[in-house]
């Protein structure tokens, strides 16, 4: 039993980083709690005071586990007052929630990271774990799209990605999203995915983006023969309690909160469509 | 058999004062007989328990209220001072409860107190609290216990329960649990015990009433046959009505969502849960715009499913439904959820 599941522990903010106009990485260090222990995959429940919480995707890895982060855009109430905030202002978390990517399953598998606008934060754990455990996977090839060139995340980062063995970054971004600077590819996620020409064996896909872009990576994926269990995504759903039990996050009777948010495609197939 | 005794409609009076007297909080149904509440009473004369007192709403809100405070703070720029809220101390009864509210309550249970995460809220309330029902001597068009698994005797979720035998008999009282055994004074209240003959008319009316509401169980795998009727165009049809207002939710004994929202001014604030429903537009509605229960067809499917197929599913095939037909009698555009299990339920095909 949970004495006050919902109160969270208080954090500062140490660091903040602009990903694009309106997208920002907040660096976060424990006030006063025993440190938290996550699994990549895991989310919190980020409380501006005054305003609400908002869930976000962990995005750093517990191998990188002295403090936490997060990557949101700026959408609403809660997220324009976080975006307010400045370093050494304190926010409240909760967490962390939700199951996991199964990265231990992983080892010695290629990988292939599809992630889509904001979906590459939900990524950017599990690819930072592998990427820190480098000699336990083969290839990794991250494709990270975005409408146009100012909406893409993690610039700095994935020039860094580049660099290591046997890494390939493929950037793209929807048509008419170029500009003229542009020396990335341009076409929608799924296009691109399959110009890549990936073969399904021993790869596992691990996809997060927006609702329509998953539908059309899972039916190229599948068009390419990829089995609905080598294909991993990550859900999103409005959600107030994390627990399990304000009863909004659920599709069908899998709970987001609870259930998720990790799913793969083969167990995504047994739930009602309403994605 | 569970320990009874009959009491004198004045003997049961009495019981209710001492109960006070003691200094225990007695919710009960109260009210002038128009709209009839269930509120925490302070005489055992603002009691109503006869046949025709059924309180317009649930008393799910003692145990589960429409809003309570989930913590306060202050904060300024650089800290925050958190106050957990003070769980409330005071034992409750809940008097006059119909088996079927009574059993809705045991799906807060389900849903508050299973799993890995209990609320200790709820839980904390829950524990101070005994729930003495009143078994049904008429039934009320609206009623429907019998198809979910109820009956209008049933004893889920009860302590101790109060059987109305016709007048001017008077009650039978039975104590069903430990909590309930001690809220009637221990192993010898002082009343005279109830004869078999008193339980063998106490069950001949349960069967009268039980044969007006006139609605057999829900029978076969009802969660699988819903599931299946997921894509089926019907919903459509049976939406068409749905105004979206929420008040199936609001009277509903086994509703138990809610929403969390933050009270604040500049420099101080309060977080709050309150009651919420998949029946309204923004419940499910993304920060993106996106919703993936875009139209009233899919927050109407999403009611029927959660009560009749997801709950079941993980509660061992209990409904969380519990017939009270509160939603059925109250619904501003004549909804009617047990039309809508049975039709889609037949709908798909075996």
């Amino acid at each position: 039993m949970n004495a006050s599941g919902y109160v969270p522990q208080l954090m500062r903010i140490s660091a903040q980083r602009d990903e694009t106009s309106d997208v920002r990485t907040l660096r976060l260090d424990q006030l006063n709690r025993a440190p938290l222990s996550w699994r990549s995959g895991q989310f919190g429940l980020f409380s501006v005071f005054g305003l609400g919480e908002s869930a976000f995707t962990i995005a750093n890895p517990p191998t990188r586990g002295d403090h936490i982060e997060c990557t949101f855009r700026e959408m609403g109430k809660v997220t324009a007052g976080l975006r307010r905030l400045s370093v050494g202002q304190v926010i409240g978390f909760r967490g962390p929630y939700g199951n996991s990517f199964p990265v231990e399953e992983w080892r010695t598998k290629d990988l292939i990271f599809v992630g889509g606008g904001m979906g590459m934060a939900a990524l950017h754990s599990p690819l930072r774990y592998v990427l820190d455990n480098r000699d336990d996977y083969g290839d990794v090839v991250i494709l990270n799209g975005a409408r146009g060139v100012a909406d893409m995340v993690y610039t700095e980062e994935m020039k860094e990605w580049a660099s290591i063995r046997d890494v390939q970054v493929v950037r793209a971004v929807d048509p008419g999203g170029e500009t003229p600077e542009w020396d990335g590819e341009v076409g929608l996620i799924p296009q691109i995915f399959e110009k890549l020409g990936p073969q399904p064996d021993n790869h596992v896909v691990i996809v997060c983006g927006p609702p329509v872009m998953l539908h059309f990576m899972l039916q190229s994926l599948d068009r390419l023969g990829f089995h609905p269990e080598q294909i991993v995504t990550t859900l999103e759903n409005r959600m107030k309690c994390a627990l399990g039990h304000c009863g909004r996050c659920n599709i069908g009777p899998f709970y987001v909160c609870r259930d998720g948010p990790v799913i793969t495609a083969a167990e995504l197939k047994l739930l009602p469509p309403e994605v | 058999m569970t320990a009874s005794w009959r009491l004198s409609a004045a003997e049961v009076k009495e019981w209710l004062d001492s109960l006070l007297a003691a200094g225990r909080r007695v919710i009960a149904p109260a009210g002038d007989g128009g709209l009839m509440l269930f509120r925490q009473v302070s005489s055992a004369g603002e009691v109503r328990l006869e046949d025709t007192a059924h309180a317009r709403w649930s008393p799910k809100e003692f145990l589960f209220p429409r809003t309570e405070t989930l913590m306060s703070y202050t904060f300024d720029h650089s800290s925050v001072q958190l106050a957990p809220p003070q769980p409330a101390a005071t034992e409750q009864v809940l008097l006059g409860v119909r088996p079927c509210d009574a059993a809705g309550l045991t799906r807060l249970d389900d849903v508050f107190l299973g799993g890995e995460e209990g609320d200790q809220l709820y839980a904390d309330r829950r524990l101070r609290t005994t729930v003495v029902s009143l078994a049904c001597a008429a039934a009320r068009p609206e009623c429907f216990c019998t198809a979910v698994g109820g009956a209008p005797d049933g004893t889920e979720g009860s302590d101790a329960q109060l059987v109305p035998l016709p007048a001017p008999q008077g009650y039978l009282l039975r104590a069903l649990t430990p909590k309930g055994r001690e809220l009637v004074g221990g192993p010898e209240p002082g009343w005279p015990a109830a004869t078999e003959q008193d339980w063998e008319q106490a069950r001949t009316q349960a069967q009268r009433v039980a044969a007006e509401i006139g609605r057999s169980p829900l029978t076969g795998d009802l969660p699988g046959r819903l599931m299946d009727a997921f894509e089926l165009p019907i919903w459509s049809t049976l939406a068409e009505r749905c105004l979206g207002c929420g008040i199936c939710a609001y009277v509903c004994p086994s509703c138990s969502c809610f929403d969390i929202s933050d009270q604040a001014s500049a420099y101080c604030g309060t977080r709050c849960r309150s009651w919420d429903t998949c029946t309204l537009t923004g419940f499910t509605r993304h920060a993106s715009g996106h919703n993936p229960r875009p139209d009233q067809p899919s927050r109407y499917r999403q009611r029927v499913m959660h009560k009749f197929a997801y709950f079941p599913l993980e509660s061992d095939g209990r409904l969380m439904c519990v017939g009270c037909g509160r939603c059925v009698a109250l619904c501003p555009a004549g909804m009617d959820i047990r039309s809508a299990v049975e039709t889609t339920a037949t709908e798909v095909p075996s």
